[in-house]
């Protein structure tokens, strides 16, 4: 049984815009699936419905069984894990510690409970030396491992990211790299909204590409980031590779390649000389 | 004749209304005053009963009071559905208002949709932890705005802190005296409503200093003073 | 005549132990296009603030070492003249737009300076035809996108005339066609108005094809100023924070294991006429 299932789910805001038509996908219990579209696209208003922030105007949205539109957020809350854009949006205690306490105590859990998982949460993102400090006083890289470590600590099912890189620089996003593929092997399932494609190329997901609230493409990383008819229709500048190598296709290199040493192996074969 | 007054001044601002074209918006703040109004009633009544008046006296007593009162709002609502926030800070330059003021005005227009946006995604930030925002009794809910409070005081003082910066990279304060790109001039229309509203301002003056009574109820008793 | 002088710069923020800059020395021309990188931070932002007269100015702390811009020592002249030849647009689009018009946006900066209004007017007027951005003049800020708001806070710029424009991580939220069409545009309007440009950016894969230099800074010193290709040729970009292009990466390797190879690649283009002219060479 899929552990997320989008049934022909609309939504419209009560502004009026319609920012969902007809979405049904399904995910897999410990898939990572990525969410690419330009911004207004929906792919933010499909994380949302996750947790049940917000509920399908029509249609049905099933997250481990729960039928959202029958749950509270604080229900779903406990099996997705949302962790948004900006983190400093959510600090407001006086200590670390606190901070990532504060949904475990919400969700109910009690006081043995809670200082087990913070404890854990704060040593897996190498946070405790920080505990007893004020969340503000972190650098922007700590408060991103803060926002994880929130998330974590009640080892949700299901995380969910709402664009993770923006901002970074290129040894931060190494980190959340590392991070997201660490997590899905212990076991969680990671739907993610992305529009920075080198990062996602590395992640090597499925791809679902979302364009003004419809679903237009839905399958794995090489077969949708190779397709630069798709892409372009996204609005989604393709992976330098395969800009590269689309240009070299008459060579006879294929455009499905997305890591730098199957590119060097390919080149060096046109080339001539035999890969070392 | 209080009601005569009152209904024509409607009149005049419901054609101002239509010509401005807002018609939609103004009716709907007059619905959105009619909780105010029936109140503003209720009480008016109950006053003026309680002091002695008899019944249709204090009904209609209360009428026109609310009647007044309800003139007054949408006229307000009319001000503000035809006049933009830009043209309402280059009259205060007009007026000669020091521009701290004025940019204040304007920081808070243009913000404040920023600041609404922000704390809705604050919002959703927490109850994504489990915080309980749409149940509970009132006290636990007041407390439990603390967790959007903060993080919505620390974004307000970090934006602050931005605009500074760039406030002083585009040359704020340089100068005593700025200049305006633009200009609000009078249009001879803008005088002529200027002398109309001064004219009947001047006659209702005139009209209550000749002892024409305030307040007849619509049956036509009146209330006769020092009974 | 270098438009931007730096000798022997360290500062200090107030509060700070460490510095976060220690000694720089740099040179910029007239025209140049500057891709400033470097790890989070690593001095970058200190770096700008310190050419447009912020440091000292607008944040307090120990300033040692001299900074003249277009002839002008930054420590003597006040920001709101210096605003008039170096300009700065910032990183959140958001927070450097004040009025409630696209148009009384870029008007914001002339008429603090109390320029008269025709002045004004025009170089408004300039502004939004060089940007742009004449369909847009009345609308209110909140109702534009993330790039067009940056393309305002661009043209606010513009309209002071500086010689020089700092961008501090411009398109850091934007979507990367939005960011690539800004990176287009500050890169057009260098060249037709023969501007300097310093970007600081981690996008290098979107503006090393165009930019003339690459300066990293890295803990307070400026540990590489020269040209972008070179830098991966010679360092590891990973250890110093700063994000490798797949195609540098790429035709790096290629030089490693082909005789001959012509070194690292930024561009397209160059590396496709490479790869070409290697082909043909083998089917002789």
């Amino acid at each position: 049984m899929p552990v997320i299932e989008f049934d022909r789910v609309s939504y419209t805001y009560p502004s009026g815009v319609k920012a969902l038509k007809d979405v049904s996908f399904t995910v897999e219990k410990g898939e990572i699936v990525v969410l690419m579209g330009e911004n207004g696209s929906g792919k933010t208003t499909i994380l949302k419905h996750l947790n049940g922030l917000l509920k399908p105007t029509s249609g049905r949205l099933y997250v481990d069984g729960l039928d959202t539109s029958k749950s509270t957020v604080a229900q779903l809350s406990a099996k997705v894990g949302l962790v948004f854009q900006n983190a400093e949006n959510m600090f407001f205690e006086s200590t670390v510690w606190d901070e990532v306490a504060f949904a475990l105590r919400n969700f109910g859990f009690g006081e043995d409970v809670v200082r087990r998982r913070v404890d854990w949460a704060l040593k897996f993102f190498d946070l405790n030396g920080y505990a007893s400090q004020s969340p503000f006083t972190l650098s922007g890289g700590e408060k991103k491992r803060l926002a994880f470590a929130i998330v974590l600590a009640w080892s949700p099912a299901i995380i969910a990211l709402d664009e993770p890189t923006i901002g970074q620089d290129s040894l931060q996003k190494e980190k959340m790299l590392h991070m997201v593929k660490l997590l899905n092997t212990q076991g969680h399932t990671i739907l993610l909204a992305s529009h920075d494609v080198e990062f996602v190329a590395e992640l090597r997901p499925r791809i679902i590409l979302v364009s003004s609230g419809k679903i237009t493409a839905d399958g794995p990383c090489e077969e949708i980031l190779s397709d630069l008819e798709i892409l372009r229709k996204c609005s989604i500048v393709p992976p330098q590779l395969v800009l590269v190598m689309d240009r070299l296709r008459d060579l006879g290199l294929s455009r499905k390649i997305l890591d730098v040493p199957e590119a060097v192996k390919a080149i060096s074969e046109v080339i001539g000389h035999k890969h070392i | 004749m209080d009601i005569v007054i009152l209904s024509i001044l409607l009149v005049v601002e419901a054609s101002a209304v239509a010509a401005a074209r807002v018609m939609r918006l103004w009716l709907r703040t007059l619905r959105g005053s009619s909780y105010l109004a029936a109140l503003v009633f209720i009480i008016t009544f109950l006053a003026r009963t309680l002091t002695g008046a008899d019944f249709f006296d204090a009904i209609g007593y209360a009428i026109v009071y609310t009647f007044r009162l309800v003139v007054f709002l949408t006229s307000f609502s009319l001000f503000f559905l035809t006049t933009t926030p830009e043209e309402i800070a280059l009259t205060m330059s007009k007026a000669r208002i020091p521009y701290e003021y004025i940019f204040a005005f304007v920081s808070a227009v243009r913000f404040t949709p920023v600041v609404a946006d922000e704390m809705r995604t604050i919002m959703d930030a927490q109850r994504s932890r489990g915080l309980e925002l749409d149940r509970g009794p009132f006290t636990a809910r007041l407390r439990r705005m603390i967790p959007i409070l903060i993080p919505l005081l620390v974004n307000v003082l970090r934006r602050s802190y931005e605009l500074a910066e760039a406030m002083e990279v585009k040359c704020f304060g340089a100068t005593k005296k700025r200049t305006y790109l633009k200009d609000l001039n009078p249009k001879t229309s803008d005088y002529l409503i200027l002398a109309g509203s001064v004219g009947l301002f001047t006659i209702t003056i005139y009209m209550r200093i000749n002892g024409y009574m305030p307040f007849e109820a619509i049956t036509g008793i009146r209330l006769v003073s020092g009974m | 005549m270098k438009i931007i002088e730096i000798k022997d710069l360290s500062f200090t923020y107030l509060g700070q132990s460490r510095p976060s800059l220690k000694n720089v020395n740099l040179e910029i021309g007239p025209g140049e296009f500057i891709l400033v990188s470097g790890p989070s931070g690593g001095g970058k932002s200190t770096l700008c603030r310190c050419i447009n007269g912020l440091i000292p100015h607008f944040y307090e702390g120990k300033l040692s070492g001299e900074v003249i811009v277009d002839g002008l020592s930054t420590k003597d002249t006040p920001t709101y003249i210096l605003s008039q030849h170096v300009g700065m647009v910032f990183q959140n689009p958001q927070n450097q737009l004040f009025s409630l018009s696209v148009e009384n946006d870029i008007a914001f900066a002339l008429e603090n300076l109390a320029l008269p209004r025709e002045e004004i007017s025009s170089r408004v007027s300039e502004a939004l035809k060089l940007m742009n951005l004449r369909e847009l003049a009345d609308r209110s800020p909140l109702e534009l996108s993330g790039g067009q708001q940056q393309k305002v806070a661009l043209a606010s710029i513009l309209a002071l005339r500086p010689k020089v424009i700092m961008l501090d991580e411009p398109t850091s939220f934007l979507d990367p066609a939005s960011a690539q069409q800004l990176i287009n545009t500050v890169d057009e309007i260098r060249k037709n108005l023969g501007l300097t440009i310093l970007m600081v950016e981690h996008r290098v894969d979107m503006i090393a094809p165009r930019a003339t230099r690459m300066i990293v800074v890295h803990e307070g010193g400026v540990i590489y100023d020269g040209s972008p290709r070179e830098f991966y040729e010679r360092y590891d970009s990973h250890l110093y924070g700063v994000s490798t292009p797949k195609l540098a990466r790429l035709s790096y390797e290629l030089g490693r294991r082909i005789e001959g190879w012509p070194g690292v690649f930024l561009d397209i283009d160059g590396f496709e006429r490479a790869v070409r002219e290697f082909a043909s060479h083998r089917i002789r």
